[in-house]
Formats: structure tokens, C-alpha cells, sequence
């Protein structure tokens, strides 16, 4: 039997590892954090700006394999026996009450970029918190005095029931540590834990991180001896957690909402200082595929997407109960047919139905939010494709997703009309990761061609590939910090454990007549969107809107949209040779 | 034992395999392997060689041929030449000797998979006996445990036991008009596998190795050899072999007007010119151009010159990509110290930048990963198990600004894969991208369907020491991408159907309709075996775990349904019930239609001068390269033949201290014909390589490799990669560098 430990030290009696090739490096089971302080100059980056030197270098421990997990016997490199799919470690970052946000109006910080270095996170950990008003999703960018419609608002059915509880946070039900599940083998809670979170400033950096079974939950804030060390860690039993956000909508000083998504389809909803938890997808019923990107629906309380390795999409309610998932279209299940109305009078974009009009669309909507039947998960679920979705990322507006995936394409889709609207290809090669620039003009991408490539949502093309890893792109963000909408700050990191930093302005890419162009807001925009033969198109991700053109583009759609040949709704873009794309180089390689 | 005397019948010449389904009833029935499972629902036969899905024997360390073969089999256009060069040969010939005998049975079909000769013990232990131990020696996989049925040995065993076998030890030279080399003994083999009845099966191709044993001292021992040299010499064999033979039949012809042929070759050879005029296939498939430049840092003169690969091998750095690999390769180095360059335009050694690029880029892309590392504090070969990533698609970065069709997109199709520790040891096998049966792995006489995601195993960091050696990428367009894509989701959904009826009502009569559509189609076109337990078999594998049963699901096929019925409700609806908006919408509809024309015009105007603009940066940078071309294109023509001279001398030194890194030309020499043995290869070598300062370092270097690497010593060191060096000194060196 599994005697357990103290915490947060493994007995050594557990560390017994799977059989590996003589020559291979063992992976070794660290049995607890390290965190080490290495100075000197080669952990320095010296950029334009000034030096990033390294702070913290924390190590993960790597949980030993499960008791019940049969020892690996077969050595055989060549076993056809199919794996389940592993990442690496990612992180997601929590400060629940920011002292300083990202520069509304783009000033210039040095102070912040250090932080703003952690990783992916930085842009979203700052996000306006704007509890009182339930449906405003701000993202503290741009000029957002437009009001940004809510997914599936139209829906009177999942408005969620305000006013029982009034604006207190719901919590999960089952406690953590003492759940018998067989889903969770442990929890392993710091010793000081109380202590340490009271000691914990509001400011101070929460972290939570996946490694292999393992999940923790790490304070950043801490001081030296006890930071590396977890509050909370959780080993699961045979999930590996590939997958997890924080709700930063609902964050707050003693409220974390964490969803984590596993490599077996479970989909794990905690709160972190109370320690309960939530299971959705519980036995596969809603979908048997390993998640690999999950995130909270931006300003939304209930609501997160999964993307599934089958290449769906599953929005899911974290109140909602799970229910055995049939497609609804296929079974003859009516879309509601009163949607059109519903959508077109609040939104300005048309409604979703139009786009599943042609059966060359790859969206398709196996529910849609609009449906009637909201009384189960999954809220909504559209299947992009057979292949494996990788990543994806909301638009700063909150209005659109960028979804790229295992054959090489992204795609731009509305969620909220579901619809979508551009599919841009790589240069070769699968995408592996992407991410919005503050602005929501600029959508990176970085995959399997070592690239990282800048997508202008505004022109509808690749404006430059930007080349300098020396093997595929893992990860890309902005740098909230340093973009001011002309120029732009963004760092990328790939196979070749290398941290490059990039500067791009949209002078230097040999467009100076579209950067004229661009803060011209509304007639720009219609004619970018009637351009791309469609003004069936919301392409309001432009944020800087007025209202103005808010209207203006609203009507455009609809005539598009009683236009039956544009009901099409979607470029698919073609790759651009070499030749006539622009290159940047990285200004700092690491 | 019915079986037994079904497979009897069927040997007997009654190829009605119905015959030879194992009964059902029979509990004891053993499943069909992963392969036969794969191919149930194969139509019938086909005449292109597509679906013939073979073993290869393993004589003992043969692996590296085996892998190789199979790569070449399933490299499309190559085999389709292979089998109409110089003309596809008649069934009957491939058949039967010249004296008319039965020499290949085509119709012997595969004992059942419940034979009683398959059990465990007896041929577990016949293996030891034979040659068992000696097949990979020192490579990873350990002795096996007693009744390991997945072990590969046992499994190598059973296919070859199962057979059915083709005994490659004729050859049929007669019918091709050639002599015998390893290209007919090649054309045989595919010709074999094309007429026979068979999908499965294992392949003995020992005539082609003792062909090659014949002509190439180095493959005569049972040493473990290296899969790239082996290619690379198969391919200059076909090159050669194509060539001299279309010599030959030119030179017939303009002595005689007409060629000598029997009557049924000359009618046979009008009814297929192109197969006979078609020469230089070989070339056309695998061979691209290399262009160097080099750069005098004196007089800032640029020098080129051009030279043909067969394929490329790539240094390995830690954490790469292939992209990286060759970029890296196309690289600018500094030709200085012991390694200046000879410039003609200011006389004299300088100092110089060189760099090589791809001025044409082949049809199939061999990459070889050079793996094998000399290290100078071992001094002896290593094997790099760098994590190097490939991509399932690739293009090429380091093209020369002339190249024709610079972003040519490639697509992965086959991998070699090396295991083991070392150089001097392990084992072979392939992975390969079958034209409509997906991945599958070819590990001597056993082929297992595998996983796409299986190709990505092989990056060189998994613990098994198994690392990709050589990648083929072949030539493809977006738009083929694109529908093989849309071709793997309809693949893919039917089986999600398949899958999802588990423990539904509707579940049995569905399992049992599939199976029941399934067997007569096998039955009429495969020897394969089936019994009801295939489906839950199948299932078991892919199905990671028990999922509630959705009846819809089983009645309809959710995914594979494109969205017609929405199409058809939803749109109408909507418009109908957006009617009445749409009228007071319309003025406004009307006015922003008109804005939206205007403003695509100007958009388009916009576009379009933006286009233009661009096109024309393109068009100057052209301009300039091109001008810059043909200026050292008009020095070049004087100079030619020194600095083809002085180009042997200054093959690049590397920096690192490896001494291996940089050498770049592993087949440009392919295009000089190597006569086979040693001394008249060295006769014919490349007039480039046979220069005297040359000829003075290559005894330092066979001295010793520890002094600084100068051209020869470097490529002694790079040729010592080849594991031969070593024992064979310098003659063997050399006549590796003709490879």
C-alpha cells in the first residue's frame, strides 16, 4: 500500500522508474522543488530597453509513477501500443489584485517587462475585473466604450440565475483532500498553508503548473525557503493534466477558479484556497479525447472552451451537470429556429446558421449555443476538423477565437456567432501554438516550419514570418507592456530551449500606406471586409470602434447576408511564397 | 487441421481463399495480426503494386537493405519505373524461367494464423538455433521472455512461417535485355511483388544480396552496415546500370536501323516508347543541384559552381529541427588558414566565404541525419542521440535566388530508423507512408500498421535508442495536402462509428452487418483470415476507454454527415424571419452596399498597387541577383576549370572541433559512373577530387585524426563515419567518397 508521506517530500521508497535504453539519461524523479538563483551574464538579456536578469529558476519535481500503473515491461522502442499524449509543463499566472495594469493608453514601462517575461499569461492576468456588471467583458485595451455582447446571451437559457447568491463566488462541492476518487490518487497540502497564504500579498504572483500526474500550486510571493515549495499539490492517478487556466473574471483575494484538462478527456474544476473540486466530462461522457488547450470564456462566470485532440471545440458550464452528448444536427435536432432573430438584433455580426450553410465549412456545429436544450453540458460543441486542434486563444475583444491545429491551419472564428471566417495556412507544418496582440490586430503564430508568423487580421494576410528558432515554435506572446499600437514587443519560445525577442512595427514590414490606413476605423474596416467578398462578415475585431461603425458594418452584414452567395462566410487563404513575404529577425536571442 | 489442409488445396493452385477461412465457431481461433486486421476491407487486387504489403527476410544484419528496399518500394514514381525500365515485363516472364518452368508461385497464399507450426515454442526455439542472436546483435531488445507473443522476434517468426514466401534466387536478366546488377535484381523483386496474388507476405531477397556482396567488398561481411551508404549506392547502381543499358540500346540502333529484339520485345518496346526513352528517371527523381558560391574576401569575386546530389546529408545539433539542420547547411563558412581558397580572379590562396545552396530542388528529398559522429577523445564513430524534430511537411529555406520553384512543399513519406547504441551495431527499420493504407512499420519480415503519430517517436531523445537516420520527403502541392486531409477525417469517421456502438441496443446487428459486408470482399480478393473477434479487437486497441453508448451515434454518422440538413432548415428560416427587418434594413442596406462596392474598389486599388509595389522589389531584387549572376557567370567561364580544382582543395574546414560538421558533398561525386571495384573507381573519380594537394593530405590524414583537419583529413574523418575507415584505410576511404 501507498504509505503516505509527509509533505511535501516524497519517501524514497517510491521513486522506483520505468526501464530505460542504457545510454538514455534517466528522466530523474526530483523529490521536491528546486529553486535556484543563477547569476552571471549568461542568464542576462540585454535588449534595447535595458537587462532581464533572472530571478528565480524553479525547478518541478516529477512525480513518480502511479503505484497502480503497471510497470513499463516492454522496452521495445518500437511498441505500436498506442501512448496517451504528454506536454511539457505550462503555467498559468494569477495575481488576483494587480497593482498596476497594462497601459490602456500604451505607455512605455520598463519596470513591468521583467514580469511581463513570465510567459503567456501576462496579458490576461491583468484584466479588469469588472464583477458589478455581469456582462461586460473588458479587457482594460483599446477604447472599449462599445458594449461587448456576452457568448450566448441570446440564450435566455444560460442566463445564469442572478441574485440567489447575489455576487458571492460559487464554490465546487467536493473537497479535495478528502475525496476517495479514483481519479485523484493525493493532495498534498503545505504545512503552512494557512499561514502562508495570509502572508500572501495581493499583488504577489500565484502560479499553477502541470507536470506530468502533478499539479501545483505555487506562490511566487513567498519568501526564499518556502517558495519553491507548493501550497497545494495535487497528483492525479492517471490523468496527466495537459491543460489549465485560471478565471480571471472571477478571481479575487480568496477565490481562484482553475479548470484543468487531462490527457484522458477529465476536465477537473477547482477552487483553489477552498480546495473543492468539480469533475466535468466525468467518464468520457461527453468526449473520450485528450484536451489540449482549455480556457475560461473571457468575462464569463460559467463558461470555459476545451479543445479536444479529436479537433472539436466543447464550450462547458462548470454549474452544468455532464449528460451523454449527441450531436444535435445530425439527429435532426433543429437548430432554434427563432436564433436568427435573437443574434441579429444585438449583435452586429450575422447570425451563426449562415456559416454552416456550405458543406465545405469546417465548422461544424454539433450544438449550438442558440440551442433549446441547455439543460446538460456540453453548452456548445463544433467540430473544426479531424486533426488535432493545438492551441487556441481568445481575441482582446472577446468576440473571436484564434484556433490552430495539427494540419497546418488557424483559423479566426466568431464564437459568438459561431461562424468562421478566415483560415489562414502555415508556411508547412503543424501550428503549434498562437496568441492576440493586446490590440486584437495581430494574431501570432508559431509551429513546426520554426517560424513564428504575424497575421493581420485587418488585411486578411500573413504580414511577416519571422524567422530565428532553430526549431519549432512552442510558445509566443505579447508583451503588453511594450506594444503601443504602432510598435510591438513579442517573445517566443521553442524546441531549441531558446527565449527570442522580437520588435515588429508596422512601418518596417513595407506597408506605410496601410499603416496610415489603419486608424481609420470604420469605412476601413467595411471595405476590408467587403474586400474579402464576404460582407457577410462582423470583422469588428478591430476594437478601436465607434459607434459610428458599429452600425455601419452592422448593415453591410446583413446585406451580405441576404445575399446568398456571400453566405460562404470564409477565406481560405493560400500560402504565401517566400519571396513576397516579409522576414524580421529577432532583436534578442537568448 | 482443416485449415491446414484448405492452405494444401490453395497451394494446389485454387486461390478461392473462401475456402481457408478458419471456421468461426472455433474458440481457439487466433486473432489475425494488426496487418491482416488493417487491410479486411481491401477491394481486389490491384495491378500497380500499391497494396502489396511484404517482409523482408533477414539474413543476419540485412536490416539495412530491408529498410531501404521497402522505402524504394513505396516511393511511387520510383518503383513505376523500376517496373517499366526498360519495359514492364510480362507477367507470364516474370513467372515462368526462360525454360518455360514455374518458377514463382503467385497464387500460394499464408498459412492460417492458428496453424499448429506457429506455436510459441517451436519457433522460438528453432530461433535460437538459427541465426537468431546474430540479428541484432547489441541492439535493445532483450532476450525474450518465455511466451512473449508481442515480442518482434516471435512475430518476425511467424510471418516468415506463414509465409507466403517469394524466394528471390532467380533472376530473369533475359527478359530486360541487361546484364545482372542490383537494378535487375531490384526490377525483380518489385516485378515479383507486383504479379503475385498475395497482399502479405515475406519477401527472401537473397539473389540481390549476393549480388551486392559480389560488387561491394563492404557489404560482404555480416557486419552491421549503414542504410544511407547503402542507398546511396543502390541508387548510383540504377543510375549506372539505366544508363550503360540505354547506351547500349542507342548504339544498336543506329548500327543496325533496327534493334535486334525477338519479335515480341520489338513489339512490346512500340507499344511503350516512353519506358524506353525515359533515361534519366533516376536523376529526374532523386537528384538536385547544389550551387556553391564562393566568395573571395580579397577581390569581393563570386565564384560558382554547380554540383548534383542524390541526396543530403545534414549535420545534427542538440534541440533542432531538419528546417534548422538545413539552414544550417546552406550556411556562409570562412575558407581561411589551412583552408583558403584559390581564387583565380587575384591568383593566389585567400581567404573566402563559401556557401552551398540548392539551386534545383529534387522530386524526393533523402535526408540523411548524420548520426554517426567521429569524435576525436573516443576516436572512434558515435552515434548522436541529438533531439532533432521533422515535420510531417517541409520546404526549403536554403534555395539560391534562381531556383525554380523555390517553396516547393514536401511531404514526409518515409523513415529509416536506426536502433542501437552505436554505429557498429543495432538494428534497421522503416516507417512508411503507404499510398491509401496509411503508416506502416517495416521491421524485416514483420509489417504492422501503425499510428500517424507514430512517425514522431523517432526524434532521437526517447529512451529504445531508436532515432529517425534517413527522412524521405517527396514532392507535393498544397491542394493534395489538403485533400488527403479531408481523405484522413472520412477515414477516420467511419471508424469513430465503428468504435461508438459498444454496448448499445442497436450494437450487435451493426457489428455483425460490418463483419458480414466485410468477409465477402475479402474473401473474393485476399488470402487474409477473419473471424468476429477483429472487430472487437480493433476496438479495444484505439478506444482509450469505455464510452456510454449513444444510439444516435450508431445510426447516424454524426461527423461524416456534412451539414446539409442544417443547410437546409436553418438558412430558410432565418430569412424568413429576418424579413421583416430586412425591409426597413433595406435603404440602409442598399447605401451601405453601395459603400462596401466603393470601398472594395479602393481597397482593391489599394491591394493591387501594394502588389505591384511588392512585385516590383521582388522583380529588382531578381534583377540584381540575376546581373549579379552573370557577372560571375562571364568569370566563371575562364576560370572553370582551376577553380573546379581549387574547389576539390577547399571543400570547408570545419570550426568545430569535431571535424565532421561541415562536409557537405556526400553524392556529388554520384555522377562520375564508379565501376565497382576500387582501383577503376579511383580512375574515374572526379577530376576536382584527384588534385595533388589532395593527394598530399590524404596520408596525413590517414595517419592520424588528431592533427587540424585539412580537406583530406576531413574527409577521411567524414568518410570514417562510414565505419569502414577504420579497417580499411585509404583506398576504402576513397572509393567511399565515389558513393
Amino acid at each position: 500500500m501507498f504509505v503516505l508521506p509527509p509533505a511535501p517530500r516524497y519517501p524514497n521508497a517510491t521513486t522506483t522508474t520505468g526501464t530505460n535504453g542504457p545510454n538514455m539519461q534517466n528522466p530523474t524523479l526530483e523529490m521536491s522543488n528546486v529553486l535556484t538563483h543563477p547569476t552571471g551574464t549568461e542568464y542576462q538579456l540585454s535588449v534595447g530597453e535595458g537587462t532581464y536578469s533572472l530571478q528565480d529558476s524553479l525547478l518541478l519535481a516529477t512525480p513518480p509513477p502511479h503505484h497502480q500503473d503497471a510497470p513499463i515491461v516492454s522496452s521495445n522502442p518500437l511498441a505500436t501500443t498506442p501512448t496517451p499524449p504528454r506536454v511539457g509543463v505550462k503555467i498559468s499566472i494569477c495575481v488576483t489584485t494587480p497593482r498596476r495594469r497594462p497601459p490602456a493608453l500604451y505607455r512605455t514601462d520598463t519596470a513591468g517587462s521583467t514580469r511581463s517575461n513570465l510567459g503567456t499569461y501576462s496579458i490576461k492576468e491583468n484584466e479588469k475585473e469588472s464583477r458589478s456588471s455581469h456582462e461586460a467583458s473588458s479587457d482594460g485595451y483599446g477604447s472599449n466604450t462599445a458594449r461587448t455582447p456576452v457568448f450566448g446571451e441570446d440564450n435566455h437559457l444560460l442566463t445564469p440565475s442572478l441574485g440567489k447568491e447575489g455576487l458571492k463566488r460559487k464554490k465546487p462541492k467536493t473537497n479535495l483532500v478528502k475525496s476517495n476518487s479514483q481519479f485523484i490518487s493525493r493532495v498534498i497540502l503545505n504545512d503552512q498553508l494557512q499561514k502562508r497564504l495570509q502572508d500572501h500579498r495581493p499583488e504577489g504572483i500565484f502560479i499553477f503548473a502541470n507536470i506530468d500526474r502533478a499539479y501545483q500550486w505555487l506562490d511566487q510571493s513567498s519568501p526564499t525557503p518556502s517558495r519553491s515549495q507548493p501550497l497545494m499539490k495535487i497528483l492525479f492517478a492517471k490523468a496527466n493534466v495537459l491543460c489549465h487556466d485560471i478565471n480571471h473574471f472571477t478571481k479575487a483575494p480568496n477565490h481562484i477558479d482553475v479548470v484543468t484538462g487531462a490527457n484522458t478527456g477529465d476536465i477537473v474544476w477547482f477552487e483553489a484556497f477552498s480546495q473543492k473540486y468539480v469533475r466535468i466530462n466525468k467518464g468520457n461522457i461527453i468526449s473520450t479525447s485528450p484536451i489540449s488547450e482549455i480556457r475560461w470564456l473571457p468575462g464569463s462566470e460559467n463558461l470555459f472552451l476545451a479543445s479536444h485532440m479529436d479537433g472539436t471545440l466543447i464550450v462547458y458550464d462548470k454549474e452544468r451537470e455532464d449528460a451523454a452528448f449527441v450531436p444535435e444536427t445530425a439527429n435532426g435536432f433543429p437548430t432554434s429556429p427563432s436564433n436568427g432573430d435573437q443574434i441579429s438584433s444585438p449583435l452586429p455580426d450575422t447570425p451563426s446558421s449562415t456559416t454552416t450553410t456550405t458543406n465545405t465549412t469546417p465548422l461544424h456545429i454539433n450544438k449550438s449555443v442558440n440551442s433549446k436544450n441547455q439543460k446538460s453540458n456540453p453548452v456548445a460543441s463544433w467540430k473544426l476538423s479531424n486533426h488535432c486542434t493545438t492551441a487556441f486563444a481568445f481575441s482582446p475583444d472577446s468576440r473571436h477565437l484564434a484556433v490552430v491545429s495539427e494540419d497546418g491551419s488557424l483559423r479566426i472564428i466568431n464564437y459568438l456567432t459561431e461562424s468562421l471566417t478566415d483560415l489562414y495556412p502555415s508556411y508547412y507544418g503543424a501550428f503549434i501554438c498562437v496568441c492576440w496582440s493586446p490590440d486584437g490586430k495581430y494574431v501570432l503564430t508559431g509551429g513546426q516550419d520554426d517560424l513564428v508568423s504575424i497575421c493581420s487580421l485587418h488585411e486578411r494576410r500573413i504580414i511577416a514570418r519571422c524567422q530565428g528558432h532553430h526549431s519549432w515554435v512552442t510558445a509566443v506572446a505579447f508583451d503588453p507592456w511594450r506594444c503601443d499600437g504602432r510598435n510591438y514587443r513579442f517573445g517566443s519560445v521553442g524546441e531549441d530551449r531558446r527565449l527570442l525577442l522580437w520588435d515588429f512595427n508596422i512601418g518596417m514590414l513595407r506597408r506605410p500606406k496601410v499603416a496610415s490606413l489603419r486608424t481609420g476605423g470604420a469605412d476601413n474596416r467595411a471595405s476590408v471586409s467587403s474586400q474579402g467578398r464576404q460582407g457577410a462578415l462582423g470583422r469588428t475585431r478591430t476594437e478601436s470602434q465607434v459607434t459610428a461603425g458599429r452600425l455601419r458594418s452592422n448593415s453591410s452584414l446583413e446585406g451580405g447576408g441576404a445575399d446568398g452567395e456571400d453566405l460562404a462566410g470564409l477565406v481560405e487563404h493560400e500560402v504565401e511564397s517566400r519571396t513576397v513575404t516579409a522576414e524580421l529577425p529577432p532583436v534578442m536571442v537568448s | 487441421m482443416s485449415s491446414f489442409f484448405n492452405r494444401m488445396r490453395s497451394g494446389a493452385g485454387t486461390s478461392n481463399s473462401a475456402n481457408i477461412l478458419p471456421s468461426k465457431k472455433d474458440p481457439n481461433a487466433p486473432q489475425l495480426n494488426p496487418l491482416e486486421r488493417h487491410l479486411l476491407d481491401a477491394g481486389p487486387l490491384r495491378q500497380d503494386g500499391s497494396d502489396k504489403f511484404w517482409g523482408f527476410e533477414n539474413f543476419g544484419n540485412t536490416c539495412y537493405a530491408n529498410s531501404i528496399l521497402q522505402c524504394l518500394y513505396y516511393s511511387v514514381p520510383f518503383r513505376q519505373q523500376v517496373i517499366n525500365y526498360p519495359k514492364h515485363t510480362p507477367t507470364e516472364l516474370v513467372i515462368n524461367s526462360p525454360t518455360g518452368q514455374e518458377r514463382l508461385h503467385i497464387n500460394t497464399t499464408s498459412l492460417p494464423p492458428n496453424h499448429p507450426s506457429l506455436t510459441y515454442a517451436k519457433l522460438m526455439n528453432r530461433q535460437t538455433t538459427q541465426n537468431g542472436s546474430a540479428r541484432n546483435p547489441g541492439g535493445p531488445l532483450a532476450t525474450p521472455k518465455p511466451e512473449d507473443k508481442e515480442h518482434p522476434d516471435f512475430k518476425k517468426k511467424v510471418a516468415h512461417t506463414r509465409g507466403p514466401t517469394i524466394a528471390m534466387g532467380y533472376e530473369n536478366t533475359q527478359a530486360y535485355g541487361m546484364s545482372e546488377s542490383l537494378f535487375t535484381c531490384l526490377k525483380d523483386i518489385f516485378e515479383a511483388l507486383y504479379v503475385h496474388e498475395s497482399r502479405v507476405g515475406v519477401v527472401s531477397p537473397y539473389r540481390f544480396l549476393e549480388v551486392l556482396k559480389k560488387d561491394n567488398e563492404m557489404f560482404r561481411s555480416a557486419m552491421h552496415q549503414d542504410a544511407h551508404e547503402f542507398l546511396n549506392l543502390l541508387l548510383n547502381d540504377v543510375v549506372e546500370n539505366v544508363e550503360i543499358h540505354s547506351k547500349k540500346l542507342e548504339e544498336e540502333k543506329n548500327m543496325n536501323g533496327a534493334v535486334v529484339k525477338d519479335d515480341f520485345e520489338q513489339a512490346l518496346a512500340r507499344a511503350m516508347p516512353k519506358a524506353t526513352t525515359n533515361t534519366g528517371w533516376v536523376h529526374e527523381l532523386f537528384e538536385g543541384t547544389l550551387t556553391s558560391e564562393t566568395k573571395c574576401l580579397t577581390c569581393e569575386n563570386v565564384s560558382q559552381r554547380d554540383e548534383a546530389f542524390l541526396d543530403l546529408s545534414v549535420d545534427l545539433d542538440e534541440h533542432t529541427s531538419v528546417t534548422s539542420c538545413l539552414r544550417k547547411f546552406s550556411e556562409e563558412e570562412m575558407l581561411c588558414e589551412r583552408n583558403k581558397f584559390h581564387c583565380d580572379n587575384c591568383g593566389g590562396l585567400q581567404e573566402a566565404e563559401k556557401r552551398m545552396k540548392i539551386k534545383r530542388l529534387p522530386k524526393i528529398l533523402a535526408l540523411h541525419l548524420k548520426r554517426f559522429k567521429y569524435t576525436e577523445d573516443l576516436q572512434r564513430l558515435q552515434k548522436l542521440f541529438h533531439r532533432v524534430v521533422y515535420p510531417y511537411h517541409l520546404r526549403l529555406f536554403n534555395t539560391t535566388d534562381d531556383a525554380e520553384d523555390p517553396d516547393r512543399l514536401y511531404e514526409l513519406y518515409a523513415v529509416v530508423v536506426h536502433i542501437g547504441g552505436g554505429p557498429y551495431h543495432g538494428h534497421y527499420v522503416s516507417i512508411i507512408k503507404t499510398e491509401d493504407r496509411g503508416w506502416l512499420l517495416f521491421d524485416d519480415e514483420m509489417v504492422e500498421p501503425v499510428d500517424k503519430n507514430y512517425v514522431q517517436n523517432f526524434f532521437g531523445d526517447r529512451p529504445g535508442l531508436a532515432c529517425a537516420y534517413v527522412l524521405f520527403y517527396q514532392e507535393t502541392t498544397v491542394e493534395a495536402v489538403k485533400k488527403e486531409q479531408d481523405a484522413e477525417s472520412r477515414v477516420l469517421t467511419p471508424k469513430a462509428i465503428t468504435e461508438t456502438p459498444k454496448e448499445g441496443a442497436g450494437l450487435g446487428i451493426r457489428t455483425n452487418g460490418l463483419a458480414n459486408s466485410v468477409h465477402p470482399v475479402k474473401s473474393a480478393s485476399s488470402p487474409l483470415h477473419g473471424d468476429e473477434t477483429v472487430k472487437d479487437l480493433d476496438r479495444a486497441v484505439t478506444e482509450p476507454t469505455p464510452a456510454t453508448a449513444h444510439p444516435a451515434q450508431a445510426n447516424g454518422d454524426f461527423t461524416a454527415l456534412p451539414a446539409i440538413q442544417p443547410v437546409s432548415a436553418a438558412p430558410a428560416e432565418e430569412l424568413k424571419s429576418k424579413k421583416e427587418r430586412q425591409k426597413e434594413d433595406k435603404e440602409r442596406r442598399t447605401a451601405a452596399k453601395q459603400q462596401a462596392k466603393e470601398d472594395e474598389q479602393a481597397e482593391r486599388e489599394r491591394r493591387k498597387t501594394l502588389e505591384l509595389k511588392r512585385r516590383e522589389i521582388v522583380k529588382k531584387q531578381d534583377a540584381e541577383t540575376k546581373a549579379a549572376i552573370a557577372a560571375s557567370k562571364a568569370s566563371k567561364v575562364e576560370e572553370d576549370r582551376r577553380l573546379a580544382n581549387e574547389n576539390g582543395t577547399t571543400i570547408p574546414t570545419p570550426t568545430l572541433a569535431g571535424g565532421l560538421s561541415r562536409f557537405k558533398s556526400t553524392s556529388k561525386s554520384f555522377k562520375k559512373p564508379k565501376f565497382l571495384s576500387g582501383a577503376s573507381r579511383e580512375a574515374s573519380k572526379d577530376e576536382a577530387v584527384v588534385e595533388s594537394p589532395e593527394n598530399e593530405a590524404l596520408p596525413t590524414s590517414s595517419q592520424g585524426a588528431n592533427e587540424v583537419p585539412d580537406k583530406g583529413a576531413e574527409s577521411a574523418l567524414n568518410k570514417a563515419k562510414h565505419r569502414f575507415s577504420g579497417l580499411n584505410g585509404l583506398k576504402k576511404r576513397r572509393s567511399n567518397l565515389m558513393l
